[in-house]
């Protein structure tokens, strides 16, 4: 019985998980596993964040004292970052289904 | 730019230290959490004063005894601090967030930019004015000339050192500068038996050493070394465990007081002796984590697969009712944030590559077992779902995936996915297997590791590079190999950019391989962007060997060679081939897509649709296409990179194919090694991008390049399915030191 099963009990916990779209995990579950398993892609990983989210952030760091970005191999916190780093994590290709 | 978004990491430190970080499962989490954030990254001068002390008063003595000692000082004067509310016991730093840093690496660029150390750009650092003083008068005297950088340069010409360094084809900092990293040590056999098993070893085979064989001469030293390391190691928890006994006393809470009465006596068993339940174990996790990030000076110092060397002890404490599964999460919380505290100290160059204090921790769930059996259990869901509470930048969460993976596991994933934090990283273990089996073999080798081996042990190390618990070292993030200004170099006939970063500016930074005019068909022009990609590896390996023999030689890393299968046994340290497998210099390549979609514009518009000359490019992109908008702009609209259109993506599995086959033929400086190819040098796109002129993608001069092994920034116009598919054409196991793909999914399509 793993904790999906049994679920957690956390009185005091800060978290409160979303309302997950189900259409859109089952695509990006599907995504993962025929990139992968099927393709032979080594590893990947993913920015989840709105891009107006990070374009706000670059221009109102006080108010997302502790976003994080996936960089590349780590994540960080958007407001730690040089602004050409910042630029270059806007400027990639944000995908929908 | 505002004045506040240019402040960078002052900026982010100052908002986060108030409650708004104090986030966790429980009351204690979200103290420790808000602890962590209430503290700026700082330097720790402990491990310099050990160091230089004990080379003072050693001069003379062998190498590798100095260096021995010097480690056994650092244990020894390590702080014993024990702060409210942890459960977990030490710290590498007298401050939270500190970087108790290797000055015998570091001290040749802290001469110069020690100054400029808590105002800079990237990765500013606080500094006591006392500890400031100490440093530049006696610890950076002593060691400026002794770095591994300041002696490469003895070894190699002028223009090779400022090639390697600041030439922007190539680059080795990240290689003499973090010796010691990158490495899984051996869990599973630390847990079981402690670190007193290896002290154990270490006299036996001194007591059974033949005196008479001439190896014994510096097997003498490597023994007796090994013993007062790992001496050393007990009598800093005896110290903790004195520490936690005085703040138990002093305290008054019942509660508390007995928390810090278990943590007393669980140091004097931990991490010396064996762990009896899931609480020592991840304590034994915590603190050899922390040592070798002490010892070493790189990245990387990973869990690996953590949920399945954890497991008994957590299962045991379940079934005897010792632990709830919510106080076993309470404890992985609190190992992230504590991993998180320890901050990568690094060159002002480097942070410009690598900035953002990340130290690249990494814990693996999943995969398979010996047998070949799914490995997944209740621990596999608890380390996904602690991060979702722990919110920390560390350690890299991954998932080993494999078409036997269950599908909750793979949902609990990508619902962590979802959180936007970035994590977890997930990895294909068919692939990592493959990678495995090959390990710095060469072309047509075989690595010493066993099928089992690779099933049992085998993970990622920090960001992806492939490695095996207790079997592996060797840095992984060795050389950098910029591909897109090799592309460059091949238009220009080995000429760089006027106007970029870095040195050689408008010179000849690699060779010639060809006027522009001269290439007149697309064979002779792809040649010569082959042959600036064998120039710039062979050029870089060369520089790198000279490396690898120094940090034989002088930076050797007694507990990372404990902590190694067998190494104690063959009386040989870690950064000597003391492991099963020996990972020599990698190459890592940077710029692929923006190098790919550069040839495929020039193939279409010059050779295929003759609407220009490679002359005509090469003067466009010499210009920054100031000029030459028309032409930039039909170069733009060639086939691309990440659509899964052939016209491209045939040439981009060739190209991929070159870099590593050149690399893989590379021998290294330790007998029987083969230099391993890889593309995942995170942000160096950004730095490396900096100094690369105008590409033949339409890319302006100075910008960033394509990341990883991405497509370009916005060239990947087909969705993500097509995407996948350009990127499923790479042959990735030739990649056999890792590959690292990013990828962006709207949040907005998957949450409400």
């Amino acid at each position: 019985m793993n904790i999906r099963e049994t679920g957690l009990n956390c009185p005091e916990a800060t978290y409160q998980p979303p309302v997950y779209k189900e259409a859109g995990m089952k695509n990006f579950t599907n995504l993962v596993r025929t990139m992968l398993n099927d393709y032979g892609v080594y590893h990947v990983q993913f920015n989840t964040i709105n891009k107006e989210t990070l374009v706000d952030a670059k221009a109102h760091p006080e108010n997302y004292p502790t976003l994080m970005v996936r960089v590349a191999g780590y994540s960080v916190y958007f407001t730690d970052i040089g602004e050409r780093v910042q630029d270059d994590i806007i400027s990639r290709t944000e995908h929908t289904f | 730019m505002t004045e506040k978004a240019c402040r960078g990491a002052a900026l982010g430190n100052e908002i986060r230290s108030g409650t708004v970080s104090k986030v966790g499962s429980t009351k204690r989490i979200q103290e420790l959490n808000g602890m962590l954030h209430a503290n700026r990254p700082n330097i720790d001068i402990t491990r310099a004063r050990a160091f230089t002390k004990v080379y003072k008063e050693t001069e003379g003595e062998p190498a590798l005894m100095r260096r021995y000692k010097a480690a056994a000082e650092v244990y020894r004067t390590l702080s014993d601090n024990v702060y409210d509310y942890e459960q977990l016991v030490g710290w590498p730093t007298k401050r939270i967030r500190g970087a108790n840093f290797a000055i015998e690496l570091h001290a040749h660029w802290l001469a110069d930019d020690l100054p400029n150390l808590r105002t800079r750009e990237y990765d500013p650092f606080e500094i006591t004015d006392e500890d400031y003083e100490e440093l530049m008068n006696v610890h950076i005297p002593y060691w400026k000339d002794k770095t591994c950088a300041a002696q490469f340069e003895k070894y190699v010409s002028p223009e090779l050192a400022a090639r390697s360094q600041t030439g922007g084809v190539e680059d080795i900092n990240n290689y003499s500068c973090s010796n010691g990293s990158h490495f899984i040590p051996r869990w599973t056999d630390l847990l079981e038996n402690g670190f007193e098993k290896y002290y154990n070893t270490a006299k036996e085979c001194l007591e059974k050493l033949d005196q008479n064989d001439p190896k014994a001469v510096d097997k003498r030293i490597f023994y007796n070394g090994i013993m007062e390391v790992a001496l050393a190691i007990k009598g800093w928890a005896e110290r903790m465990s004195a520490a936690c006994a005085k703040k138990a006393e002093a305290e008054k809470d019942p509660k508390r007081k007995a928390e810090l009465e278990k943590m007393a006596d669980m140091m004097k068993q931990v991490p010396w002796k064996p762990a009896r339940s899931f609480y020592e174990a991840v304590e034994t996790a915590w603190c050899a984590c922390f040592f070798l990030f002490v010892e070493g000076a790189g990245p990387s110092i990973t869990w690996g697969r953590f949920d399945q060397y954890m497991y008994p002890y957590y299962k045991k404490d379940i079934d005897e009712g010792k632990i709830t599964p919510e106080e076993a999460m309470e404890l992985l919380e609190e190992l992230y944030i504590k991993v998180t505290s320890n901050v990568w100290f690094q060159s002002t160059i480097m942070a410009y590559i690598f900035g953002g204090y990340y130290r690249y921790p990494h814990l693996d769930v999943g995969g398979l077992d010996e047998n070949g059996k799914d490995a997944t259990n209740d621990l596999s869901y608890l380390c996904l779902r602690a991060m979702r509470y722990a919110k920390t930048t560390s350690p890299a969460v991954s998932i080993m995936l494999h078409q036997k993976t269950p599908d909750s596991l793979l949902y609990e994933a990508c619902e962590l996915a979802a959180e936007g934090m970035g994590h977890p990283s997930m990895f294909n273990c068919e692939s990592l297997y493959e990678m495995l089996a090959h390990r710095a073999a060469g072309l047509e080798g075989y690595s010493n590791y066993s099928r089992k081996q690779i099933l049992k042990y085998g993970s990622p190390i920090g960001c992806v590079e492939p490695g095996a618990e207790g079997l592996q070292y060797g840095h992984t993030d060795s050389g950098i190999v910029n591909v897109a200004n090799c592309l460059f170099c091949a238009v220009t006939n080995g000429v760089k950019a006027n106007g970029v970063d870095g040195g050689f500016c408008g010179e000849l930074v690699t060779y010639e391989s060809g006027a522009p005019e001269t290439l007149d068909t697309f064979d002779k022009f792809y040649a010569a962007v082959k042959g600036q990609m064998e120039f710039a590896i062979k050029e870089c390996h060369s520089a790198l060997v000279v490396c690898e023999k120094l940090l034989a030689e002088q930076f050797n890393l007694p507990t990372f060679t404990m902590l190694l299968d067998g190494a104690i046994e063959k009386g040989i340290d870690a950064t000597a081939g003391g492991a099963l497998v020996n990972v020599g210099p990698t190459m890592n390549m940077v710029g692929f897509g923006t190098m790919v979609d550069s040839v495929s514009a020039i193939k279409k518009v010059v050779y295929d649709d003759k609407e220009a000359t490679l002359a005509e490019v090469r003067d466009a992109i010499m210009a920054n296409f100031e000029g030459y908008e028309d032409l930039q702009a039909k170069l733009k609209a060639a086939p691309k990179y990440g659509n899964d259109d052939d016209y491209v993506d045939t040439m981009a599995a060739d190209l991929w194919e070159h870099f590593a086959t050149v690399s893989a033929g590379l021998k290294l400086y330790r007998a029987g090694q083969y230099c391993d190819a890889a593309i995942q040098m995170v942000q160096s796109n950004v730095g490396m991008g900096a100094m690369t002129g105008a590409t033949p993608n339409g890319r302006l001069a100075g910008t960033p390049i394509s990341d990883t092994m991405s497509a370009t920034q916005q060239a990947d116009t087909h969705g993500p399915t097509a995407a996948a598919r350009s990127y499923g054409k790479l042959d990735f196991p030739a990649y056999t030191n890792g590959t690292l793909l990013n990828m962006w999914i709207s949040r907005s399509e998957l949450v409400e």
